[in-house]
């Protein structure tokens, strides 16, 4: 049956509506749960606050486990699932920039425009930076487009580069997750509590 | 209670999404027929392994002959103890029993129709579906003067050399007359494959 | 008001929800395994095999050749000796047992033209299509007869005799002038002095389908 758009259940041409109300949706939740404070984001670095880690290792846990179901039962064609292509120095190289970005700023791309929209200056001026940098990026794309373009390692997913089955490895990552939370709650209980 | 408030929603949340789970697996049906092999594995059993059979094999006591064509043609005449299942009916009830019948008594099912073609079809769906004990006889079947006449034939056997054909029939036109036209044989152009790169994607957190 | 009972159960709340995670996790571990289905249903595979709508008469495909229809590909599912010993023209080769290779899948998972499979017989392409028609590979056709059917027909039409009706003479005449085109020579043919003439052939390019899912994704939190 699924996925939805890909068999024709939804005709193609909703896919941008339904974009839009995702969106809405997502932003609304990261706002409602407190995600355009960058206090709260930032404390998963500075062990005050997890519920970012908690948060985003669940909603993994979540679709990952729910996919698997729902791919078993036939209900979902994984194979059809669109897999994010590897480019691995590319990754690594923009993965640390990012996770600087973050800790510096206290906000990730997306959360910074929730912060945007209820009007907090610090989410402004790194929006701007973005902006800079993104310019920065196109106008140096010669210099970047070996490492953005090279390495490529196909759509490969953890399960296939590791090699284990794909039902052990969810079943593992719920018990690393789980683990993770009780000791996030842990240190977070000897951090010094901080109000914001 | 503030705290409390928040649990409510949390509970209902995931009362939620156990619902969801379990309807989800209570509304879930098995298909009936699924299959056993995937077309790879079919693909290279069906070009390596030989599943024809000649006329004078049949006769075999571990053989089942199966006549799939429709009932009409096989009251008309039919081969000795064959049992009569329409093509498109091999996958009813009843017949997928038979099927499986045969399969556990360990028993080689013929299939066979008036010509090997028309049992390509049952044969290739019943394969895929796991019934490894599949022949298909490589029989005709025609009838004169309603007499059922059944006749061995070679499955894709050429007939003839059509280039001699025409190289002949070149010849014996320059006989009768000079002028020789020159006949090319249109040539054969193997389309290079081309590979599409794959655009980079934009994305990320 | 919440009672007391139910807050103090409440307090485990984080905990019962690893529970259900670990639990549900376990379960697709101990799951029962089978082989993922495939491609279409057998009952509809069945329907769809057992129908004749696939196939193509020698005289339509004769026909669509000489018109120069670009609409199609012939695939030539035999062997490579007999590709190259007489094939149609224009013809690709992919041995049957090469049907499924990646470079197979180019000409025949597309939906830009035609596929007409054929072989001696009708025998190995009806397998192709089977196969092909289970991974819901679109617009493949088979040649009724194969080549025995195109020599009996085309090649080498049978004269009809003088008691058979107009239509048979008008077929006749139109497959002999197809086996003209195909190279055949006939006697009172050179009185006229004609060079057959020979097609230039355009090679076809074939895309595969773009798969809708490589749309563009902006994502993260």
């Amino acid at each position: 049956m699924g996925p939805l758009i890909p068999n024709g259940v939804i005709p193609y041409e909703w896919n941008n509506i339904i974009a839009i109300l995702i969106g809405i949706f997502f932003g609304f939740i990261l706002e409602a749960s407190g995600f355009s404070s960058s206090r709260k984001l930032a404390g998963v670095f500075y062990g005050y606050d997890f519920a970012v880690l908690k948060v985003f290792f669940t909603a993994a846990l979540v679709a990952l486990i729910g996919i698997l179901y729902m791919d078993y039962l036939g209900y979902l064609n994984m194979e059809q699932l669109y897999i994010h292509p590897t480019y691995l120095w590319g990754a690594i190289i923009g993965g640390v920039v990012m996770g600087v970005g973050f800790v510096a700023a206290g906000f990730c791309p997306g959360t910074s425009l929730c912060a945007v929209a209820i009007g907090k200056i610090d989410a402004i001026v790194y929006v701007i930076g973005i902006m800079a940098g993104i310019f920065i990026f196109s106008e140096l794309y010669t210099l970047f487009e070996p490492i953005y373009n090279g390495y490529f390692e196909g759509n490969i997913t953890l399960m296939d580069s590791l090699g284990v089955n794909r039902y052990w490895f969810a079943f593992i990552f719920t018990i690393i997750a789980i683990v993770a939370f009780a000791a996030s709650d842990m240190i977070r209980k000897r951090v010094k509590k901080i109000f914001y | 209670m503030k705290e409390l408030e928040k649990t409510k929603r949390i509970s209902i949340a995931s009362v939620l999404f156990i619902l969801i789970v379990l309807i989800g697996l209570l509304t879930y049906k098995r298909p009936p027929h699924m299959y056993a092999i995937n077309s790879k594995t079919t693909l290279e059993n069906i070009t390596t392994d030989n599943f024809l059979i000649s006329l004078e094999d049949i006769e075999n006591k571990e053989y089942v002959l199966i006549d799939t064509r429709n009932e009409f043609e096989f009251q008309k005449g039919h081969l000795n103890n064959a049992v009569n299942i329409y093509a498109p009916e091999i996958l009813n009830e009843e017949n997928t029993s038979i099927f499986n019948k045969f399969q556990e008594e360990n028993k080689t099912m013929v299939l066979y129709s008036t010509n090997p073609n028309e049992i390509v079809a049952p044969f290739m769906v019943l394969y895929q579906l796991g019934f490894k004990n599949l022949k298909m006889a490589a029989i005709n079947n025609s009838y004169n003067q309603n007499k059922l006449i059944t006749e061995n034939i070679d499955v894709e056997k050429s007939e003839a050399d059509i280039n001699a054909f025409i190289n002949e029939s070149i010849k014996k036109a320059a006989k009768q007359s000079k002028p020789k036209p020159i006949v090319k044989a249109p040539p054969k152009k193997v389309i290079p494959i081309k590979k599409k790169k794959k655009m980079p994607v934009e994305g990320g957190c | 008001m919440v009672n007391r009972k139910t807050a103090k159960f409440l307090s485990f709340r984080y905990t019962i929800l690893a529970i259900i995670f670990v639990v549900l996790a376990g379960g697709l571990v101990l799951l029962p395994k089978y082989e993922k289905h495939e491609g279409i249903n057998p009952e509809e595979l069945l329907s769809n095999s057992v129908s004749p709508e696939r196939y193509i008469s020698t005289d339509a495909l004769a026909n669509k050749i000489i018109s120069q229809d670009p609409s199609f590909i012939l695939i030539d599912v035999r062997g490579e000796d007999e590709f190259s010993k007489y094939s149609l023209p224009n013809a690709i080769n992919i041995p049957l047992k090469n049907l499924l290779d990646e470079d197979s899948l180019m000409y025949l998972n597309q939906n830009q033209y035609d596929v007409v499979l054929f072989s001696n017989d009708n025998f190995y392409a009806d397998q192709a299509w089977i196969l092909g028609n289970r991974l819901s590979f679109q617009n493949l056709k088979v040649l009724k007869g194969g080549i025995n059917n195109w020599y009996k027909t085309i090649i080498n039409p049978p004269i009809p005799t003088e008691t058979m009706p107009a239509q048979e003479f008008d077929l006749y005449t139109f497959r002999k002038s197809a086996s003209m085109f195909f190279g055949v020579v006939y006697p009172e043919q050179i009185k006229e002095v004609k060079k057959p003439v020979v097609k230039k052939v355009i090679p076809k390019k074939v895309i595969p389908i773009k798969k809708k899912k490589k749309m563009p994704v902006e994502g993260g939190c």
